[in-house]
């Protein structure tokens, strides 16, 4: 078995965070020095006349270069980390359609034959695999609304008359409320949820099973 | 110039002159008042948001109505606020500073106020439709704004009333430009204009540029609404959203180059120094300026439709000319001797605070973190800290420096310590929990939230209403200070622009005295240090 690595948007996220952060706070550490310490240091009471210096000419020249740099090193990253999200996928683990309409979501799994869709009391429980590519296929049919899964770090926009695609996986195990519409959607825009439930890959095809028998007896 | 004085009309008094007089710094106070106004009026939206957030739930307003606040909120706050009162500052200053006795076109001014009322009149009169007013954001995306998904009237005035303030936004804006470019006074060129002016000038041309753009996303989501046709598409809703954004990134630029420029000047003059770093500091705004009309889609990466990399290399290319314009604020402040005064405080307060919000919109500028964080409170709160914490500081640090000007008399420093502490502590209690709550992800523009957002929405709501008090401290500053006045000299602070070297406030016609020799950016710096005479002296 050849080892792909995985479209891994949250490891994207915290990766690419954890250089941004730290730059992000020094800059703010150096601008709060620059700006308290003259109002000790260069006070009205002392004693001499205020500078007239004019700034060396290569103050600003040899600053640009500087912050450059620092716009070199951050879209250097950025271009990386996006290339390995929207990398392409051939043969992804799962397809999942998602369609968004005010103010509810449907899940189908077009291989599987599986159809989600919540009610008024559960909301819609999109049900994946850990450690594989799932491609969504994502359109709405009404307004713009938002697909956001917080734990994945990931967002995209559900637009009507047109259907967008992106490849996520979900690391680790486990049950999340927290998935929702993001995109103000109209009146009940806050109620727009669903659930993620994040399975190990038995489990995932025990559910389809199940699922497949469920939904033939209704058939029945 | 000199002849042009004999045939300019007379100040005109009484209610004549309140509703026609073509002054500029009488056209600039009305939009001043009228900005004021809606920004009362948008603040108490702003409360109504933080209190029904104090809980999740439903407990003060269902969704309906909350969506109408947050959206009036917002749309109040921009287009009847903050763009205003950055053009009122221009409209007042900019002919003082580069010594014109008339602003260029006043008429055209004194529409441009007349439809920023009739504007924000319309705008509101949604309030009494029977589905309330505009209730799509201040953004109004297609289809949410169409006729199927947003019914009623209200949004029809909303939309002529954006019209109405995006075309007020524009002839102010043309007047500015007007007047920097034809009524400079003799010796005042282009690299001797003060640098609020300069921050004015490209306000104006990014306003020019950006107005139309809205205008005809106006004009077409009104047909839309009306005979359908236009967004109805594949490619409809997000040709829109270009569109708009076209407009509303320039538009951000709008809302902060007039307060860096205002806490320029009030740098320099409370350091008794000269501006730092000049020509830098121009040139950073120039290429901000060309930069600002080409990241608009920055917004937009969520949609998965736009060429993410060349908007994400260009918007985080703003980090260059945004570094120099820090460089040369700070620069400025050393090596002066530093006068703390509330107005010194309101300008390292935008220093600051601005920083915050610049730099958590560098998070934004790149896709994989924006993917996250778009429309959650942590953009929320990354705007407000541009907009609130920074914009309105500079606000307040101009408005500290210019009272005396403007009025001829001191406004309180004890009360304007309370109203600089207050708003300080307010705004960083409320802003910052908010890039916590949207880390962990709570949507932007919801009525309700899950309960494990309810800690730091407390705190986020307790601090809107510490805002609230330093809101009011600013207000009983005004009515003290105008009922018991302190009489303030012509230059209180050791100006070192022109607007500095006229009477407070100034005579119809700006100056009734010779101007100083201007010879630099910085002319009544020059006079005071002996600068004029030795320039003089090398150039003869």
């Amino acid at each position: 078995m050849v080892l792909v690595a995985l479209v891994d948007t949250r490891k994207e996220f915290e990766d690419l965070a954890s250089t941004y952060l730290p730059i992000a706070i020094v800059v703010f550490a150096l601008v709060l020095l620059g700006t308290i310490v003259p109002l000790f240091v260069f006070r009205a009471r002392r004693r001499g006349e205020p500078s007239d210096r004019e700034e060396p000419p290569w103050l600003p020249i040899g600053y640009a270069a500087v912050l450059i740099a620092i716009v070199a090193l951050l879209v250097t990253l950025t271009f990386n980390a996006q290339d390995k999200i929207s990398a392409k996928v051939t043969r992804p683990g799962l397809q999942v359609n998602v369609t968004a309409a005010k103010w509810n979501w449907r899940f189908d799994y077009p291989a599987q034959h599986i159809s989600q869709i919540g009610g008024d009391s559960t909301p819609t429980s999109l049900v994946v695999p850990t450690g594989t590519d799932v491609r969504f296929n994502l359109t709405s049919l009404d307004v713009i609304h938002s697909f956001w899964v917080p734990y994945v770090r990931f967002k995209r926009d559900a637009f009507p008359r047109r259907t967008t695609s992106f490849v996520l996986s979900f690391p680790g195990v486990g049950y999340h409320t927290a998935g929702r519409c993001a995109e103000y959607c109209g009146l009940k825009h806050d109620q727009m949820i669903f659930t993620v439930e994040v399975m190990s890959r038995n489990d995932f095809n025990a559910w389809v099973s199940q699922q497949q028998r469920a939904q033939a007896a209704r058939a029945a | 110039m000199s002849t042009a004085t004999t045939t300019l009309p007379r100040a005109r008094g009484g209610v004549l002159g309140l509703i026609a007089s073509t002054d500029h710094k009488s056209v600039a106070i009305r939009i001043f008042l009228t900005g004021f106004f809606f920004f009362v009026a948008g603040g108490i939206l702003a409360l109504l948001i933080r209190t029904e957030l104090y809980s999740p739930g439903q407990q003060l307003v269902n969704q309906d109505h909350y969506n109408e606040i947050f959206s009036m909120h917002g749309s109040t706050m921009i287009y009847l606020f903050v763009v205003p009162i950055s053009l009122a500052l221009g409209v007042y200053f900019v002919p003082l500073q580069v010594g014109a006795a008339e602003i260029a076109l006043p008429r055209l001014a004194l529409l441009g106020w007349w439809l920023l009322i009739g504007g924000g009149v319309t705008m509101w009169l949604g309030w009494f439709t029977q589905n309330g007013p505009g209730d799509a954001g201040w953004t109004a995306y297609d289809p949410l704004s169409d006729a199927t998904n947003t019914p009623g009237d209200g949004m029809y005035l909303w939309i002529i009333g954006v019209m109405l303030a995006a075309t007020s936004a524009a002839l102010l804006s043309a007047c500015i430009l007007g007047t920097v470019m034809r009524r400079r006074a003799p010796g005042m060129t282009l690299l001797r204009m003060p640098v609020f002016t300069w921050s004015m000038l490209m306000t104006s041309i990014l306003m020019i540029v950006a107005a139309p753009a809205l205008l005809v996303a106006m004009g077409l989501l009104f047909w839309e609404r009306v005979y359908g046709g236009v967004f109805d598409t594949s490619g409809g809703p997000i040709q829109y959203q270009n569109l708009f954004w076209f407009f509303g990134h320039p538009v951000v630029y709008v809302m902060f180059f007039p307060f860096v420029g205002a806490v320029g000047e009030v740098i320099a003059v409370f350091s008794r120094k000269r501006f730092f770093g000049y020509r830098a500091h121009v040139a950073a705004l120039l290429l901000f300026t060309a930069l600002s009309t080409s990241v608009w889609a920055h917004h937009m990466f969520a949609t998965g439709q736009i060429t993410v990399k060349y908007f994400s290399l260009m918007s985080t290319a703003l980090i260059i000319p945004a570094g120099i314009e820090y460089l040369d604020l700070v620069g400025t402040m050393w090596g002066g001797r530093i006068r703390v005064g509330v107005p010194m405080a309101f300008a390292v307060g935008f220093i600051l605070q601005f920083l915050i919000g610049g730099l958590s919109g560098i998070f934004t500028g790149s896709p994989p973190l924006d993917y996250h964080v778009t429309d959650s409170y942590f953009i929320v709160g990354h705007f407000h800290y541009t907009l609130f914490a920074g914009s309105l500081f500079g606000f307040f640090a101009a408005f500290y420096y210019w009272w005396p000007k403007v009025t001829g008399t001191f406004l309180r420093t004890g009360i304007g310590w309370i109203h600089f502490v207050l708003l300080f502590v307010g705004a960083n209690v409320t802003f910052f929990p908010m890039f916590f709550l949207g880390y962990d992800g709570m949507p932007r523009r919801v009525a309700d939230y899950d309960p494990q957002f309810t800690d730091l929405n407390r705190v986020s709501t307790i601090g809107a209403f510490i805002i609230a008090l330093g809101i009011l401290a600013w207000l009983v500053n005004i009515v003290v200070s105008l009922v018991k006045r302190e009489p303030a000299p012509d230059d209180p602070w050791g100006g070192h622009t022109l607007e500095w070297a006229t009477s407070s406030p100034p005579p119809r016609h700006n100056f009734d005295k010779p101007l100083p020799p201007i010879r630099s950016y910085a002319p009544l710096f020059d006079a005071r240090s002996g600068q004029t005479a030795k320039i003089e002296k090398a150039e003869a």
